[in-house]
């Protein structure tokens, strides 16, 4: 079972054999479960915080996916990577919070930072206290367009962009994870793109 | 390639994703090309001004997290195990019918079928239609809900379908298979409404007319874990009241101690009090002399003073 841990371990001591993993997990071994997790959690948690800007909404995507993960792994026949399978779980959780917000337009500028809400606007890199006061104006500045631009973005489109900019994902991969093609996604990505180069445009 | 074209690459060529012809067209363009190799240089810093977003991701969240996910699944796993408890008491009953087709039934009769049968459980069984089934007069609904759609090696897709079949069992509160269920009840995880209902059912009815004497150790253990453990006041307080008629019990008397020094809801510890105040009991004093120093609630620290009143002690222990 888990244990909440002192520090944050991203790697792994042993080399990890995934499949004999996922194959005990399925099996009840609690432990190989949490390897597992232990495996991929900063990445979902890392997704579902950038792609939803809100630090509580992210905690309740990891726990939802997680859980998702530990009552449906019975259910996962290795037709494809067990990453791609979970990041799907995660995206989808995210895409569907994304579309509620739409839909109650309550996409606010405003942020949940563990210091509290802030707004995306004013939010700015900390950089000290003999930070050029014209830097930390500029950086204010392009932290509000990038969070306008993305603000602006569909859902899926978000995602997309999120996936592939910030996590370094394929488009392939990304086109399996949302349920698409990958010209589909190929075609999302360069809508996003644009928008958010018009969003920057002053800075570029 | 000319400009328009190159243009709507550009993009897609940053992120490595054009083909190895495409990629070679793009290049070729560029080479000729300045405006769009200027193009190419706008988006760049375009790609790096992005980078220069804030990121929130601290190590804290990520221990919180991971800290609540244990205590979900510890919980989860908690409902699955009453859950299969639960049915260990049907399989028994199963178990018996099998053995009754032998002599009365042919052997290839399901097994299942006929333990429907004999315990008047109707077999119809509802279908959603979405799923191709047939609507049909039931007693059963069956819940389903879609988990997983993959397409598989075949070229078909592969539904993974939760199906939830709910079986009406009705009858005597005597029947000891009546009663494991109801013990059953007091743990089960997902539903407070249940646990309270079992409870009440186990005060009211089952103790009260009497069971065999292993049953009632079955019985009190449930409602003693309960009162341990259920996070609902509710749950804990009508536990309470299942366990009264064991108030002398040392096992429960020491439950009731260990409820006044860690029980948070002050009903709950008042409740308590009052059924250790049934019995006299002198090796409560340092407990109850304990607790009333670090006690939050006037009510329940009068109570205290009350007791050990009672129980010709002083508050302090001196």
């Amino acid at each position: 079972m888990y244990h909440a841990a002192e520090t944050v371990n991203v790697g792994l001591a042993a080399p990890l054999d995934e499949s004999g993993l996922i194959r005990a997990a399925q099996n009840g071994d609690q432990d190989a479960f949490e390897r597992l997790v232990r495996e991929y959690d900063q990445s979902v948690l890392r997704i579902a915080t950038n792609l939803l800007r809100s630090p509580d909404e992210a905690r309740d995507v990891y726990q939802d996916a997680f859980l998702k993960v530990y009552r449906n792994l019975n259910s996962f026949r290795f037709d494809c990577s067990f990453h791609t399978w979970l990041y799907r779980i995660v995206t989808n959780i995210c895409l569907d919070r994304l579309r509620r917000r739409k839909v109650r337009k309550e996409e606010s500028t405003s942020v949940e930072t563990p210091d509290g809400m802030v707004d995306r606007v004013t939010q700015v890199r900390e950089e000290g206290a003999h930070a050029n006061p014209e830097r930390q104006m500029w950086n204010r500045e392009l932290s509000g367009g990038i969070a306008r631009g993305l603000a602006g973005l569909t859902p899926r489109e978000r995602t997309v962009f999120e996936l592939r900019h910030y996590e370094g994902l394929r488009l392939r991969e990304i086109g399996d994870m949302i349920g698409t093609t990958e010209e589909a996604a190929k075609n999302c990505l360069f809508r996003a793109t644009q928008k958010m180069r018009l969003s920057l445009e002053t800075f570029v | 390639m000319n400009c328009l074209e190159a243009g709507k690459e550009i993009p897609n060529y940053c992120y490595g994703e054009v083909s190895s012809e495409l990629e070679e067209l793009v290049e070729s363009h560029l080479a000729d090309c300045p405006a769009c190799r200027t193009e190419l240089a706008r988006h760049r810093k375009f790609l790096e001004l992005l980078d220069e977003r804030e990121p929130m991701l601290d190590s804290s969240m990520l221990v919180q997290c991971r800290s609540q996910l244990n205590t979900a699944i510890r919980q989860q796993a908690s409902v699955e195990a009453s859950h299969s408890a639960g049915w260990r008491g049907w399989h028994r009953v199963l178990e018996t019918l099998r053995d009754f087709s032998r002599v009365q039934i042919p052997f290839k009769v399901p097994v299942g079928a006929m333990a429907l049968v004999a315990l008047g459980f109707v077999g119809a069984r509802y279908t959603p239609e979405k799923f191709g089934g047939v609507r049909a007069a039931t007693m059963e609904p069956l819940f389903s809900s879609v988990r997983s759609v993959e397409p598989n090696a075949g070229g078909q897709v592969q539904i993974a379908v939760d199906e939830t079949r709910r079986h009406i069992v009705s009858g005597s509160i005597q029947d000891p298979q009546i009663q494991e269920l109801l013990v059953s009840g007091v743990t089960d995880g997902s539903n407070a409404g249940v646990r309270l209902k079992s409870i009440q059912f186990l005060h009211d009815q089952v103790l009260p007319a009497g069971v065999g004497s292993a049953d009632v150790d079955q019985v009190r253990a449930a409602l003693l874990g309960a009162l341990r453990n259920d996070p609902s006041a509710a749950v804990r307080l009508k536990a309470l009241d299942g366990l009264k008629q064991f108030a002398s019990d040392a096992t429960v008397r020491t439950a009731l101690a260990g409820v006044l020094q860690k029980d948070e809801d002050s009903t709950v510890r008042m409740q308590a009090i009052e059924m250790l105040a049934t019995h006299h009991d002198d090796s409560l004093v340092g407990v109850l002399q304990n607790v009333v120093q670090k006690e939050d609630s006037p009510l329940v620290r009068a109570q205290i003073t009350q007791l050990l009143a009672q129980l010709k002690a002083s508050v302090g222990t001196y």
